[in-house]
């Protein structure tokens, strides 16, 4: 290994709270070699963003203060440098990406003007000069038009060209170093892969050495030369890639990579349970459209355009199946999914649930509706009303519903809470002082206490940890065993769909392309769209390499940004 | 605008003194206020009204600690009986506008549409009036006197609160929360009112401790002008309209009541502050 770019010894920060000191970073000591790319693995909290940040003294907050430890870059110690020296060590030395572009570039300001400033400032030279070198960098990462795309705005853009343009940024001012904080976590498969392809292609052609963030050991395994695990403020483990995923040795790094969703072990899909039985579907869906105005005015109404997010849907799902609805952000799967609550209007086709059709008797189907069907959101924090105690948010429901007795109440609360694993003192508490995956346990709960026939879950394990993740799916899969639920479950993640679900449904522009058993569809996907989508989930065995040419995602698909 | 002044100047106090200190610091002064308006009766030394040809435009001394007035009033008990008045309407000026645009907001937020337009354009009317120029026309119209000026406060003051809560409710209708009150078949009034309000009524709140001080303010200038709490009943606001023309001989008659007002406004905007950091609205 060639010597090392950055090396941080013991470094220690604590946060000094009104009453207590807490460790955040507990002695952690690191080597990055140049040109590697370095995977830091852990869950939120772990530590991994805290320890980037401080290797710049970007801590979050005044009352964190590094403590003891070093940070040698090529032998200087960042710790000591003064406030002004560490300008030049920012961006200049050490470049950082993020994980949400949208809200790290400045939407009134020219992409290329934001890729250009970093580079008068710190390579001092002129405008022009400037101009040029920015137009160079945006080609570089891979900007198709550079010279025109200079003159555009970030909100122009799509995710992943975003994060394009926040590498471009980091990219301005020559760091050696490349700190990547979770950068594709919020983007579609697809265009992970290519955005995880371009941060090596970088690393090859510049000699960058990078430090990626990430929750995801398959983005790991596919990418980093090392990993380093952490938890807690403590680094678990550290060597090379291969060793750490065969031979892991701390407990924890063991339970992550078997909660890891690609594990070809997984255990098969529960059978089919609904045989051929002649049963009536649950859910009828026929050439479904939904379509949204967008622009026009009082004063140009002629100027109304609409976009078409679903458009001719038509499906059946039969009482107590599992079917898992997989798409790119855009493919219309959401609003296929509030359709077909009723929360969104439909423009044309049916929607029949257990008979009743939600476009002929509107009133009538959406009175069942809420009576038999509920839905689990993405985001457990923002799902719950964050003034009521977890009690109150499912004792409303049980009272609204009116399905039992109010003096049995109570006691349900503490049954569903039971049911969804949750300790029953929760009912008191609220969603601020809880975890993740305690909110969408609580989520859980509360679209339980409907007593529905379906539930659909939209993207609702997208927010949470991995560990946390594989807790959730195990709960969908007891719960719709044990209660014959019928579970439409939205997701992005392939992998977790193909655990999950006995059927898959994929959606592209609005439309289903496929519908299958999930085995099927995952291993002999029949449309191109379908095996672009699996080819780009990144396996936590390295050799089933994500950018082999035999898994190369297909160019010839147009992204659902670019269409017109 | 003046709201914005008030809560500019003090953003600098904020980070001066802690956060609990500021609390308790505005509530000791609002309730200091408090206690002296109901135990004006026992702490004034003399009665506010009784006149003193003998003791007229006295100085600040030992029997009369703020100086007399023209009329040889103890300016002191004046400012004692005044706290009545004055925190009187500090609070009927802000409990209707805030009640009134508390219930327009939410249901011209929630409904949207052609209920929002009509509320809205409602709201814009009013604005389009300078704020003083508005309140003395209506007060002009009813007959001077305080239930006027509550009356006019009501009818112009509630856009502000209107306004404020129209745009947290527009936002917060679209969270997943609210998204799911719906889904699961609750009632419109039991999303309004249970979901939404408690979410978006925090910064009303805080605002409401700055427009106090804007009420108090504006119900000094009223009296000013003759136009609100009628002599000889003592208004801070009214004592500094009698004391101008004495401005250069007997400075205590306007100086005394002047600085009540200041400290209650003072504490009021402290307050509001607090429960802002208090209620969550700065993050």
């Amino acid at each position: 290994m060639s010597a090392a770019i950055l090396s941080v010894r013991d470094l220690t920060v604590k946060a000094h709270l009104d009453d207590e000191t807490r460790i955040l970073l507990d002695a952690v000591s690191l080597d990055l070699a140049k040109g590697e790319i370095l995977g830091l693995v852990g869950e939120s909290g772990s530590g991994k963003s805290l320890f980037c940040r401080s290797l710049v003294r970007l801590l979050p907050s005044s009352r964190l203060k590094i403590e003891a430890g070093s940070v040698l870059l090529e032998g200087q110690d960042l710790t000591a440098i003064s406030d002004a020296e560490m300008l030049n060590i920012r961006g200049g030395e050490i470049g950082m990406i993020f994980q949400n572009p949208s809200s790290h570039l400045d939407p009134v300001m020219r992409i290329g003007d934001q890729i250009a400033e970093g580079i008068r400032y710190h390579q001092g030279l002129d405008g022009k000069s400037a101009r040029r070198a920015a137009t160079e960098i945006l080609s570089q990462v891979g900007f198709p038009d550079p010279i025109c795309q200079y003159q555009s705005y970030p909100h122009e853009f799509s995710g992943g060209m975003r994060q394009r343009a926040m590498i471009a940024v980091a990219l301005s001012c020559n760091p050696k170093i490349l700190i990547a904080d979770e950068p594709t976590t919020a983007l579609d498969v697809t265009i992970q892969a290519q955005i995880l392809q371009l941060l090596m292609e970088l690393r090859d052609r510049r000699g960058l050495s990078i430090i990626l963030i990430t929750h995801d050991l398959g983005i790991v395994a596919q990418t980093c030369d090392r990993i380093a695990i952490m938890r807690g403020g403590k680094l678990l483990e550290e060597g090379p890639k291969r060793q750490i995923l065969s031979r892991p040795r701390d407990p924890y790094t063991i339970k992550l990579i078997h909660s890891h969703p690609s594990m070809p072990d997984a255990e098969p899909v529960a059978e089919v349970a609904v045989a051929a039985a002649p049963v009536k579907p649950i859910l009828e869906i026929d050439d479904l459209h939904v379509r949204f105005r967008v622009g026009g005015s009082l004063f140009r109404g002629s100027a109304v355009k609409t976009v078409s997010a679903v458009s001719g849907i038509s499906l059946q799902i039969m009482p107590g199946e599992t079917v898992g609805i997989v798409g790119e952000s855009g493919s219309g799967k959401s609003t296929l999914a509030r359709a077909v609550l009723g929360l969104t209007p439909l423009t044309s086709g049916h929607i029949s649930f257990e008979g009743a059709d939600l476009a002929l008797q509107r009133q009538a189907s959406l009175k069942k509706l809420r009576r038999e069907a509920a839905m689990v959101f993405q985001d457990p924090f923002n799902a719950l009303n964050p003034r009521m105690t977890i009690g109150q948010t499912i004792g409303e429901v049980l009272l609204v519903q009116g399905k039992i007795a109010k003096a049995d109440i109570p006691q349900r609360i503490d049954e569903l809470l039971d049911l969804v694993g949750l300790d029953r003192e929760f009912a008191s508490r609220k969603p601020r002082s809880m975890s993740g995956g305690q909110c969408q346990r609580a989520g859980i709960a509360r679209a339980l206490a409907v007593d529905p026939k379906l539930i659909i879950a939209d993207e609702c394990v997208a927010a949470l940890d991995v560990t946390i993740q594989a807790q959730i799916i195990d709960l969908f899969r007891e719960l719709a065993a044990r209660m014959n639920l019928t579970l439409l479950f939205i997701a992005h993640d392939l992998a977790i769909v193909r655990n999950l679900c006995a059927r898959t449904i994929v959606m592209y522009r609005g439309e289903v392309v496929e519908d299958g058993p999930s085995e099927q569809v995952f291993s002999r996907p029949s449309h191109s769209y379908t095996a672009s989508l699996v080819a780009a989930i990144p396996d936590i065995n390295p050799d089933k390499s994500l950018f082999s040419d035999a898994r190369r995602v297909p160019q010839s698909i147009p992204s659902i940004k670019s269409m017109p | 605008m003046s709201a914005r002044a008030v809560s500019l100047s003090h953003a600098g106090w904020r980070t001066f003194l802690g956060k609990r200190t500021m609390l308790v610091a505005g509530a000791s002064i609002l309730l200091f206020f408090i206690l002296m308006a109901v135990f004006a009766p026992l702490i004034a030394p003399y009665d506010p009204i009784l006149q003193d040809g003998s003791a007229r435009l006295q100085a600040p001394s030992l029997p009369h600690p703020f100086g007399t007035d023209n009329f040889g009033r103890d300016i002191l008990s004046r400012i004692i009986w005044g706290a009545r008045i004055d925190l009187q309407i500090a609070f009927i000026g802000v409990v209707f506008p805030f009640v009134i645009g508390t219930i327009v907001g939410t249901v011209a937020g929630f409904f949207g549409g052609i209920v929002d337009a009509v509320f809205m354009r409602i709201v814009d009317i009013i604005l389009a009036f300078p704020f003083l120029v508005l309140m003395l026309s209506i007060i002009t119209i009813l007959g001077p006197g305080l239930s006027s000026f509550y009356i006019a406060m009501a009818l112009v003051g509630w856009v502000s609160y209107a306004r404020l809560i129209r745009a947290q409710i527009l936002v917060l209708k679209n969270n997943d929360y609210a998204v799911a009150a719906v889904s699961l078949g609750f009632g419109r009034m039991r999303i309004m009112f249970r979901h939404l309000l408690p979410n978006a009524i925090a910064g009303s709140i805080v605002f409401s401790m700055s427009d106090a001080v804007l009420v108090l303010l504006s119900g000094a200038a009223v009296s000013y002008l003759g136009l609100g709490v009628q002599p000889p009943v003592a208004e801070w606001g009214v004592m500094v309209a009698e004391g101008q023309s004495f401005i250069t001989t007997a400075w205590w008659i306007t100086l005394f009541p002047g600085l009540s007002i200041v400290c209650l406004a003072f504490g009021f905007s402290i307050l509001g502050d607090a429960l802002g950091e208090l209620l969550g609205v700065h993050e």
